[in-house]
């Protein structure tokens, strides 16, 4: 694929994925020979219908839930052939996710939620830590809210400093699940831009789970996951979308 | 700050039992043992209060209230160069006769009472003692007085058929069994009527004070029936009959065990509430591939700075119960209670700690995917 005009190689890729839940009767194929490749400097959207195992795939590519069959490459790594232990060093290093609740820990600030990844994972010193952590922040718009704990701010306030998270160790991946579903659209745009300039300037692989249409037009790639079956947005009719600029798609539908 | 105390600062109202447990748990081994120790010096007064560096007693004498009767010619035994001087003192116990009506058992002490002798307890002032060379006079401690069925100095009554007579009282020497009765030598042998030639201590007093060990182990090294004990030695071992022959220490250790154990369920069920509360939070960090053993550090951080909150908030309580225990009994808290105490309740608090870990086994970051 072509990216700012060079040649690029997706740095995840992904062949027939199968993932079921359930035995017998109450088996559920939750993901059917699923191949997807992601590439750097790009945003993709996953969106699909609930239940249409939108969050499995990306637990699935995120080296979070063993697939039953298929494989996951990323950085030409066998991601399920790694040992427990390999993966989880792989998200370390790599891996950044935003979930859909906001999951700070009540009693620490902004910028310790932040600096707390650093310091922890990485183990970088604590001035280093708060150094990066103070300008995320600035870039996040939130250099005011530093010092104030979850409770003190607001949803939106809140997810940005969560997608600071993700983004406070530069990865090369960030998984975000659902992560406007809990703010209104103002802030949940914010948000996604975000993702976006991490993308585009940092030059991350962003995948984004959501099934808020009001997305697309800020996605560089779109797919759509519908009954376990993953289909390329471009090959799906996007004016329904774009005509429901303020009802989210698929709970109009 | 660290997160874990900044998390113990902004959840204080649930981390607050967990201190409050810790404190108990703390409160509760001081204060027994220290209630315990100070019972059983009350055992050891006769050598504490004497100024003797060296007691020889029959070696099956296991304390100071129950000796057995040695020939006074032991003293030979001891005749060395760093000895200053010998003295014998007569002990046992005999019934008084409580002028009120009754009997009550009391413990006869009786020592040289001249100007320069040092069997007594030190609380015997020179008064006392010239008063004691009377024959038949004796001193007791005025707290004793409803016990002894006497009111005031100058009361007479029996010990075993012998005439005695209160002479003078002293404070701070009440008895754990029967009240002490400070004699003379004389006067104790009158009561006791011990077998002639024979004490029931031989005290002796070194010129240095810190030869007393040597001189105790060259005596016993070549006199075998005999056993020497500097008063030190002898004070530990009277105290330690006491504590293991009564089995109080059992009582009091399991009532300070139950301390403990309330201690570590209350920490325990905090530190769980507290791991449970943030398990998302904990979720999400896996996810970025921070190590299991971060959070497992900042559980037992937690426990940790629980432990010492509980232990700040212990050392005033201790202090003060000490002060209102020591008015109707007495409480000692030596240094080593102290460090003892605290170490034993931080040991509790960290093995909560370890116990909330299994906590963390529940963190699952694809449960954080819906």
């Amino acid at each position: 694929m072509y990216h700012d005009g060079v040649l690029t190689a997706p740095t995840l890729q992904a062949w027939d994925l199968c993932r079921s839940f359930g035995t017998g009767e109450m088996r559920t194929d939750v993901l059917r020979e699923v191949s997807i490749d992601l590439y750097p400097g790009q945003l993709a959207l996953l969106m699909g219908p609930s239940g249409s195992g939108k969050s499995t795939l990306l637990a699935v590519l995120s080296g979070l839930l063993h697939p039953d069959s298929g494989r996951v490459t990323a950085l030409n790594h066998d991601l399920w052939s790694m040992s427990e232990r390999q993966r989880e060093d792989f998200r370390l290093k790599h891996c950044g996710f935003v979930f859909q609740g906001y999951n700070l820990f009540p009693a620490l600030t902004a910028r310790q939620q932040l600096e707390m990844v650093l310091r922890w994972g990485n183990g970088a010193p604590a001035a280093e830590a708060r150094d990066r952590a103070d300008r995320l922040l600035g870039m996040l718009g939130l250099s005011r809210k530093a010092d104030l704990r979850p409770t003190q701010l607001s949803g939106g306030e809140k997810q940005r400093v969560a997608v600071g998270r993700a983004l406070i160790k530069d990865p090369t991946f960030v998984f975000a699940d659902e992560p406007t579903a809990a703010l209104d659209w103002k802030h949940g745009e914010q948000v996604v831009e975000l993702l976006r300039n991490a993308a585009h300037d940092a030059g991350a692989t962003i995948l984004v789970v959501a099934h808020d249409a009001r997305m697309i037009p800020h996605a560089d790639r779109v797919f759509h996951l519908d009954d376990g079956v993953l289909v390329e947005g471009a090959e799906r009719p996007l004016p329904m979308f774009a005509a429901a600029a303020d009802v989210p798609a698929y709970e109009a539908l | 700050m660290s997160y874990a105390l900044a998390t113990l600062w902004y959840e204080r109202a649930r981390f607050f039992p967990g201190v409050l447990a810790v404190a108990f748990s703390a409160l509760l081994i001081a204060l027994q043992c220290g209630l315990l120790l100070g019972l059983f010096s009350i055992v050891s007064i006769p050598i504490d209060e004497s100024q003797a560096h060296i007691w020889i007693a029959h070696p099956e004498v296991p304390s100071v209230d129950l000796g057995r009767p040695i020939p006074e010619a032991w003293l030979s035994y001891i005749a060395m160069p760093e000895i200053e001087r010998v003295e014998p003192c007569v002990e046992g116990f005999g019934y008084w006769d409580k002028p009120t009506g009754g009997m009550e058992l009391c413990l006869v002490i009786g020592t040289r009472v001249g100007p320069d002798a040092f069997g007594p307890v030190r609380r015997l002032t020179a008064e006392h003692r010239a008063l004691l060379a009377q024959p038949g006079a004796i001193v007791v401690d005025e707290g004793e007085f409803g016990r002894l069925g006497i009111t005031k100095i100058g009361d007479t009554t029996e010990i075993v058929g012998k005439q005695v007579r209160v002479v003078g009282t002293v404070t701070g020497l009440r008895s754990l069994a029967g009240p002490y009765v400070f004699c003379s030598y004389e006067t104790a042998r009158t009561i006791l009527r011990p077998p002639p030639d024979q004490a029931t201590f031989l005290l002796a007093r070194c010129h240095n004070p810190a030869d007393a060990r040597a001189v105790v182990e060259r005596v016993n090294k070549y006199h075998r029936k005999i056993m020497a004990m500097t008063a030190e030695d002898f004070s530990f071992r009277s105290r330690w009959h006491w504590l293991t022959k009564t089995k109080a220490g059992i009582a009091l250790g399991l009532a300070a065990l139950l301390g403990l154990m309330v201690g570590a369920v209350v920490t325990y069920q905090t530190l769980r509430s507290a791991t449970t509360a943030s398990l998302k939070e904990y979720a999400v960090l896996r996810a970025l591939g921070i190590p299991r053993w971060r959070m497992m550090l900042m559980v037992l951080s937690q426990s940790f700075w629980v432990g010492l909150a509980g232990i700040a908030v212990a050392i005033p309580l201790i202090h003060l119960l000490a002060i209102v225990g020591n008015i109707g009994a007495k409480v000692i808290l030596p240094w080593w209670l102290w460090v003892g105490a605290m170490a034993v309740t931080m040991t509790v608090a960290l093995l909560s700690g370890l116990l909330a870990l299994r906590t963390l086994r529940h963190v699952e970051p694809v449960t954080l995917l819906r």
